[in-house]
């Protein structure tokens, strides 16, 4: 059943907590290789942090950059940003993007993604043509303070019309996410982190296109096959399935 | 995709009330799961989570399965409606080996006295009982129907006074069943069951079956509501397991399980 080189498109470098970013690649990297996957996009830190310090910040893509710099042809990156933080925020653009390794850039639930802080961010990534891996839910009983629903981002998409966005989680409850995010075609959803409910990569592929759903896990807190068998085990084509396992990817991250 | 003979004792018929599911009647469902090479399914009806007189479904669900002899029906109850001691002994008479319960949908806990008193019936029944910690992500409920999980709390004590029924836990994530290992100190009941379709994390199954020891572990996949090729990816493909112990998560436990049974008690 496995295909191998799929592009996982959401990790989190979160293995062998507590070490360094070698023993989380050596942890991490076998299960990959018997999972297919080739490459990992990987952001965040060891540790979460809901409204990250510069100091957390910077430790969190340290940690990233080592891990890319050991692997090269095995991770890329998202520099983890809080855009409450402007003026960091673009210096470690400027540090991480514009001068590498990083590809693109992660932001998490530190202020949700319709603010004017977040258009200042996505006009510098869209000069970089880095793509923007948001996390987004519906949470049942509301979101969190911060946390961006799949209708901020649409609202965000369609102003910033030159960044190519990542709904992270097809916003959980993805039959809401993924009607939210319909109208802007710069938005692509991924499969990640949320339960293996059969009829989710269906309905993306038949509302939004294969064009716009990519593979990714949010290992390794979720594991790879969880994720994989919405890809593996949905009732779309062999065609769809390449594409959300590594062609979209291919295309956004221009590879 | 292997060799190996799986039990799914965790399969599902008929409909959840939140969302449409396919393949959710007898032939659609073994279809779906025979493409991942599974021929056996142990089954509980949907509807049955959300019925207010629970006891309606078992006639329901074996009405269903009738004929298809690699589905095995898991009957339901509700212990804190009157008279659930009828619903448990019509599952006996309808040939049911095992019933299960959804404390949070039905409000009760298994700290709760109740819950020792259907250990006792089942077990002089001679019947597992399977307990539903989750039906689906509690992160996107319908906002008018928010149900936590089901706490373990007091699980360890009940599987202690009834030592001689198999307790099964469905749909069991990481968390509680790690702090089952840690509460139990490493002396986990021998009657304790545990379902591995919501174990998550990178190489997740194989942790936890360290921690719980493989002799516990069933092999299950919440099919149809979740795609049955995540379990069965979890654990051929992501995990490093003996062949031994793939026999014994895929089958050899549900059959011993099944095979401890006896009115009066099963023997674990």
């Amino acid at each position: 059943m496995i295909e191998p080189g799929a592009i996982d498109c959401h990790i989190h470098p979160t293995a062998a907590q507590g070490g360094p970013p070698a023993a989380c690649a050596d942890e991490l990297l076998p299960f990959a290789d018997r999972m297919g996957i080739a490459l990992m996009g990987t952001s965040l830190g060891p540790t979460f942090w809901r409204r990250p310090t510069r100091e957390q910040i910077t430790a969190d893509n340290d940690f990233n950059a080592e891990l890319i710099a050991r692997h090269p042809d095995r991770f890329f990156g998202y520099a983890n940003l809080n855009p409450n933080d402007l003026r960091f925020s673009l210096d470690e653009i400027e540090r991480r993007v514009a001068d590498g390794p990083f590809v693109g850039l992660k932001l998490w639930v530190a202020m949700c993604c319709d603010h004017p802080n977040v258009d200042a961010i996505c006009e510098r990534a869209a000069e970089l043509g880095a793509p923007i891996l948001q996390h987004t839910f519906f949470r049942a009983g509301g979101n969190l303070p911060g946390e961006s629903s799949p209708d901020d981002l649409a609202a965000l998409a369609a102003r910033q019309r030159e960044v190519t966005f990542i709904a992270a989680h097809a916003g959980l409850n993805w039959e809401r996410g993924i009607r939210a995010v319909l109208g802007q075609p710069n938005i692509l959803v991924d499969t990640c982190g949320f339960d293996p409910e059969l009829g989710y990569t269906e309905m993306a592929v038949a509302w939004l296109g294969a064009e716009r759903v990519v593979y990714g896990s949010d290992a390794t807190g979720r594991s790879f096959a969880s994720q994989l068998a919405k890809v593996y085990g949905a009732d779309i084509d062999d065609d769809a399935k390449a594409l959300i396992l590594h062609g979209n990817m291919r295309r956004v991250l221009d590879l | 995709m292997t060799d190996t003979a799986i039990i799914d004792c965790n399969a599902n018929l008929g409909n959840w009330p939140f969302r449409r599911t396919g393949y959710n009647t007898p032939d659609a469902l073994l279809e779906r799961l025979a493409r991942v090479d599974i021929d056996r399914a142990w089954v509980t009806l949907l509807d049955a989570v959300m019925l207010k007189n629970v006891g309606a479904a078992n006639p329901w669900l074996a009405e269903m399965v009738a004929g298809y002899e690699q589905l095995m029906p898991v009957g339901s109850v509700n212990p804190t409606w009157p008279a659930w001691e009828r619903d448990l002994a019509e599952c006996v008479d309808l040939g049911f080996r095992g019933v299960r319960v959804n404390p949070n949908y039905h409000g009760w806990t298994l700290a709760d006295p109740i819950f020792g008193e259907l250990l006792a019936a089942a077990g002089e029944a001679g019947m597992f009982v399977e307990v539903a910690l989750h039906m689906t992500d509690e992160r996107h409920h319908h906002p008018l129907v928010m149900v936590p999980p089901v706490a373990v709390d007091g699980l360890l004590d009940a599987c202690a006074a009834h030592p001689n029924v198999a307790i099964v836990l469905a749909n069991v994530k990481n968390a509680p069943a790690s702090q089952l290992a840690r509460d139990a100190d490493g002396e986990l009941p021998g009657n304790l069951y545990f379902e591995l379709s919501h174990f998550e994390s990178v190489g997740g199954v194989q942790a936890l079956a360290g921690e719980l020891g493989v002799e516990r572990i069933l092999f299950g996949t919440h099919a149809p509501y979740y795609y049955p090729e995540s379990s069965v990816l979890k654990v051929f493909e992501e995990c490093d397991f003996s062949e031994p112990e793939l026999a014994a998560i895929t089958h050899q436990n549900a059959e011993r399980l099944l095979a401890s049974l006896q009115a009066g008690g099963s023997q674990p």
